[in-house]
Protein backbone atom coordinates (compact mmCIF):
# COMPACT_ATOMS: atom_id res chain seq x y z
CA UNK A 1 0.00 0.00 0.00
CA UNK A 2 0.97 3.75 0.23
CA UNK A 3 2.74 5.68 2.20
CA UNK A 4 0.44 7.70 4.50
CA UNK A 5 2.89 10.68 3.59
CA UNK A 6 1.89 10.49 0.34
CA UNK A 7 -1.71 10.44 -0.13
CA UNK A 8 -1.46 14.51 1.36
CA UNK A 9 -2.79 16.72 -1.61
CA UNK A 10 0.90 18.19 -1.97
CA UNK A 11 2.26 15.17 -3.87
CA UNK A 12 0.76 15.11 -7.20
CA UNK A 13 -0.31 11.93 -8.89
CA UNK A 14 1.76 10.84 -12.35
CA UNK A 15 0.22 8.18 -14.18
CA UNK A 16 3.44 6.16 -15.86
CA UNK A 17 3.31 3.38 -18.21
CA UNK A 18 6.01 0.46 -17.56
CA UNK A 19 7.50 -1.81 -19.74
CA UNK A 20 5.81 -4.69 -18.45
CA UNK A 21 2.53 -2.89 -19.83
CA UNK A 22 1.03 -1.67 -16.42
CA UNK A 23 0.10 1.47 -15.74
CA UNK A 24 1.30 2.48 -11.74
CA UNK A 25 0.63 5.59 -10.11
CA UNK A 26 4.23 7.65 -9.12
CA UNK A 27 3.69 10.45 -6.47
CA UNK A 28 5.95 13.37 -7.21
CA UNK A 29 6.99 16.91 -5.85
CA UNK A 30 5.14 20.01 -7.06
CA UNK A 31 7.05 22.86 -7.93
CA UNK A 32 7.30 26.18 -5.88
CA UNK A 33 4.79 28.95 -7.36
CA UNK A 34 6.16 31.57 -10.06
CA UNK A 35 7.90 34.98 -8.20
CA UNK A 36 6.24 37.87 -8.14
CA UNK A 37 6.77 41.42 -8.20
CA UNK A 38 7.51 42.52 -4.58
CA UNK A 39 6.07 46.30 -5.25
CA UNK A 40 3.00 45.43 -7.57
CA UNK A 41 2.36 41.36 -6.89
CA UNK A 42 2.86 40.85 -11.03
CA UNK A 43 4.69 37.32 -11.76
CA UNK A 44 8.24 38.24 -12.77
CA UNK A 45 9.38 37.15 -16.50
CA UNK A 46 13.06 35.52 -16.56
CA UNK A 47 12.77 33.89 -13.12
CA UNK A 48 12.67 30.24 -13.11
CA UNK A 49 10.45 27.70 -11.07
CA UNK A 50 12.14 24.40 -9.68
CA UNK A 51 12.60 22.45 -6.50
CA UNK A 52 15.35 23.56 -4.42
CA UNK A 53 17.80 21.02 -5.82
CA UNK A 54 17.67 21.54 -9.52
CA UNK A 55 17.60 25.80 -8.49
CA UNK A 56 21.08 25.56 -6.83
CA UNK A 57 22.77 23.93 -10.01
CA UNK A 58 21.67 26.47 -12.31
CA UNK A 59 23.49 29.32 -13.23
CA UNK A 60 23.03 32.25 -11.16
CA UNK A 61 22.33 34.17 -14.99
CA UNK A 62 19.67 31.12 -15.58
CA UNK A 63 17.36 32.54 -12.53
CA UNK A 64 17.15 36.00 -13.17
CA UNK A 65 17.38 38.90 -15.75
CA UNK A 66 20.91 41.18 -15.99
CA UNK A 67 19.30 44.29 -15.21
CA UNK A 68 19.06 46.45 -12.42
CA UNK A 69 16.43 45.11 -9.55
CA UNK A 70 16.00 42.13 -11.62
CA UNK A 71 14.37 39.33 -10.11
CA UNK A 72 13.15 41.81 -7.46
CA UNK A 73 10.76 44.31 -9.39
CA UNK A 74 8.75 44.03 -12.62
CA UNK A 75 9.68 46.06 -15.56
CA UNK A 76 7.46 48.90 -15.28
CA UNK A 77 8.18 49.11 -11.22
CA UNK A 78 11.79 49.21 -12.75
CA UNK A 79 10.91 52.29 -14.44
CA UNK A 80 8.89 54.02 -12.67
CA UNK A 81 12.19 54.01 -10.22
CA UNK A 82 15.06 55.63 -12.33
CA UNK A 83 12.50 57.71 -13.57
CA UNK A 84 12.72 58.78 -10.12
CA UNK A 85 15.90 58.81 -9.69
CA UNK A 86 16.80 60.95 -13.13
CA UNK A 87 14.16 63.22 -12.15
CA UNK A 88 15.05 64.21 -8.47
CA UNK A 89 18.91 64.49 -8.98
CA UNK B 1 15.54 67.94 -25.65
CA UNK B 2 17.23 65.21 -27.74
CA UNK B 3 19.71 67.03 -29.61
CA UNK B 4 23.55 65.69 -29.74
CA UNK B 5 25.59 66.72 -26.27
CA UNK B 6 22.42 66.42 -23.99
CA UNK B 7 23.20 64.46 -20.82
CA UNK B 8 21.10 61.37 -20.26
CA UNK B 9 19.72 58.70 -18.05
CA UNK B 10 19.41 55.48 -19.46
CA UNK B 11 15.89 54.03 -17.48
CA UNK B 12 15.53 50.47 -19.26
CA UNK B 13 17.86 47.54 -19.84
CA UNK B 14 21.23 46.14 -18.11
CA UNK B 15 22.84 49.79 -18.05
CA UNK B 16 19.70 51.30 -16.73
CA UNK B 17 20.43 54.02 -14.14
CA UNK B 18 23.47 55.25 -15.76
CA UNK B 19 24.40 58.56 -17.31
CA UNK B 20 25.00 58.79 -21.02
CA UNK B 21 25.27 61.59 -23.97
CA UNK B 22 24.12 61.89 -27.35
CA UNK B 23 26.44 61.34 -29.82
CA UNK B 24 24.72 61.05 -33.07
CA UNK B 25 20.64 61.41 -34.26
CA UNK B 26 19.64 58.41 -36.34
CA UNK B 27 15.83 59.09 -37.00
CA UNK B 28 13.07 60.93 -34.93
CA UNK B 29 13.17 56.86 -32.82
CA UNK B 30 16.78 56.61 -32.87
CA UNK B 31 20.09 57.39 -31.36
CA UNK B 32 23.60 56.45 -30.27
CA UNK B 33 24.98 56.84 -26.75
CA UNK B 34 28.28 56.86 -25.13
CA UNK B 35 29.29 57.44 -21.53
CA UNK B 36 29.05 55.57 -18.68
CA UNK B 37 26.57 52.81 -21.07
CA UNK B 38 27.91 50.82 -23.74
CA UNK B 39 28.48 52.45 -26.84
CA UNK B 40 25.11 51.82 -28.95
CA UNK B 41 21.96 52.53 -30.60
CA UNK B 42 19.09 53.16 -28.31
CA UNK B 43 15.69 53.94 -28.12
CA UNK B 44 14.51 57.50 -27.62
CA UNK B 45 11.79 55.90 -25.22
CA UNK B 46 14.43 54.51 -22.86
CA UNK B 47 16.23 57.62 -21.89
CA UNK B 48 15.73 60.32 -19.49
CA UNK B 49 16.91 64.14 -20.75
CA UNK B 50 18.14 65.64 -17.95
CA UNK B 51 18.95 69.64 -17.44
CA UNK B 52 22.75 69.66 -18.53
CA UNK B 53 24.77 69.85 -21.69
CA UNK B 54 27.92 68.78 -22.56
CA UNK B 55 30.61 70.33 -25.72
CA UNK B 56 30.70 66.88 -27.98
CA UNK B 57 30.46 67.54 -31.53
CA UNK B 58 28.89 65.02 -33.59
CA UNK B 59 30.10 61.19 -34.11
CA UNK B 60 32.60 61.86 -30.96
CA UNK B 61 34.66 59.03 -30.56
CA UNK B 62 34.99 57.09 -27.22
CA UNK B 63 38.06 59.23 -26.29
CA UNK B 64 36.70 62.74 -26.43
CA UNK B 65 33.28 61.15 -24.73
CA UNK B 66 35.34 59.88 -21.80
CA UNK B 67 37.54 63.66 -21.76
CA UNK B 68 34.04 65.36 -21.63
CA UNK B 69 33.25 63.45 -18.73
CA UNK B 70 36.08 63.53 -16.56
CA UNK B 71 35.34 67.70 -17.08
CA UNK B 72 32.01 67.25 -15.30
CA UNK B 73 33.30 64.73 -12.60
CA UNK B 74 32.02 61.69 -14.39
CA UNK B 75 33.44 58.05 -14.98
CA UNK B 76 33.24 56.85 -18.72
CA UNK B 77 33.08 53.25 -19.37
CA UNK B 78 36.22 51.84 -19.80
CA UNK B 79 36.37 49.19 -22.61
CA UNK B 80 39.50 47.69 -22.76
CA UNK B 81 39.37 43.68 -21.74
CA UNK B 82 40.49 42.69 -18.47
CA UNK B 83 43.56 40.69 -18.01
CA UNK B 84 42.71 37.10 -16.99
CA UNK B 85 43.57 36.15 -13.28
CA UNK B 86 44.85 32.62 -13.47
CA UNK B 87 43.54 30.86 -10.34
CA UNK B 88 45.63 28.57 -8.06
CA UNK B 89 44.13 25.34 -9.26
CA UNK B 90 44.99 21.79 -7.41
CA UNK B 91 46.44 19.06 -9.73
CA UNK B 92 45.79 15.45 -9.43
CA UNK B 93 48.27 12.86 -8.40
CA UNK B 94 47.99 11.37 -11.98
CA UNK B 95 49.40 14.36 -13.42
CA UNK B 96 51.70 15.34 -10.61
CA UNK B 97 53.73 12.26 -11.52
CA UNK B 98 53.73 13.50 -15.06
CA UNK B 99 54.98 16.97 -14.50
CA UNK B 100 58.28 17.96 -12.67
CA UNK B 101 58.10 16.44 -8.96
CA UNK B 102 59.97 19.16 -7.05
CA UNK B 103 57.51 22.38 -7.15
CA UNK B 104 54.25 20.45 -6.60
CA UNK B 105 55.40 18.97 -3.93
CA UNK B 106 56.88 21.69 -2.26
CA UNK B 107 53.36 23.64 -2.34
CA UNK B 108 51.69 20.51 -0.93
CA UNK B 109 53.98 20.37 2.40
CA UNK B 110 53.17 24.15 2.60
CA UNK B 111 49.17 23.66 2.59
CA UNK B 112 49.83 20.44 4.95
CA UNK B 113 51.88 22.45 7.42
CA UNK B 114 49.39 25.29 7.32
CA UNK B 115 46.45 23.07 8.56
CA UNK B 116 48.51 21.56 10.84
CA UNK B 117 49.20 24.72 12.97
CA UNK B 118 45.63 25.65 12.18
CA UNK B 119 44.05 22.37 14.07
CA UNK B 120 47.14 22.57 17.07
CA UNK B 121 45.90 26.15 17.72
CA UNK B 122 42.31 25.36 17.74
CA UNK B 123 42.66 22.32 20.07
CA UNK B 124 44.69 24.58 22.37
CA UNK B 125 42.24 26.81 23.00
CA UNK B 126 39.99 24.52 23.92
CA UNK B 127 42.05 23.01 26.40
CA UNK B 128 42.66 26.23 27.74
CA UNK B 129 38.91 26.77 28.27
CA UNK B 130 38.24 23.50 29.58
CA UNK B 131 41.28 23.42 32.24
CA UNK B 132 40.34 27.74 33.03
CA UNK B 133 36.17 25.95 33.76
CA UNK B 134 37.48 22.90 35.78
CA UNK B 135 39.43 25.55 38.18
Amino acid sequence: MVEGRKKSRTFRRVKVKTPGGETKVQYKRRKPSKAKCSECGKPLSGTARELPGKMKKLPKTKKRPTRPYGGKLCTQCTRRKMLEKARTK
Amino acid sequence: MIEIGRLCMKIAGRDAGKKCVIVEILDDKFVTIDGETRRRKCNVLHLEPLDEKIDVKKGASHADVSAAFTKIGLKARETKPKEKKIRPRKLRRSKLATKTAAKPEEQKTVKKTAKKTKKKTVKKSVKEKTTETKK
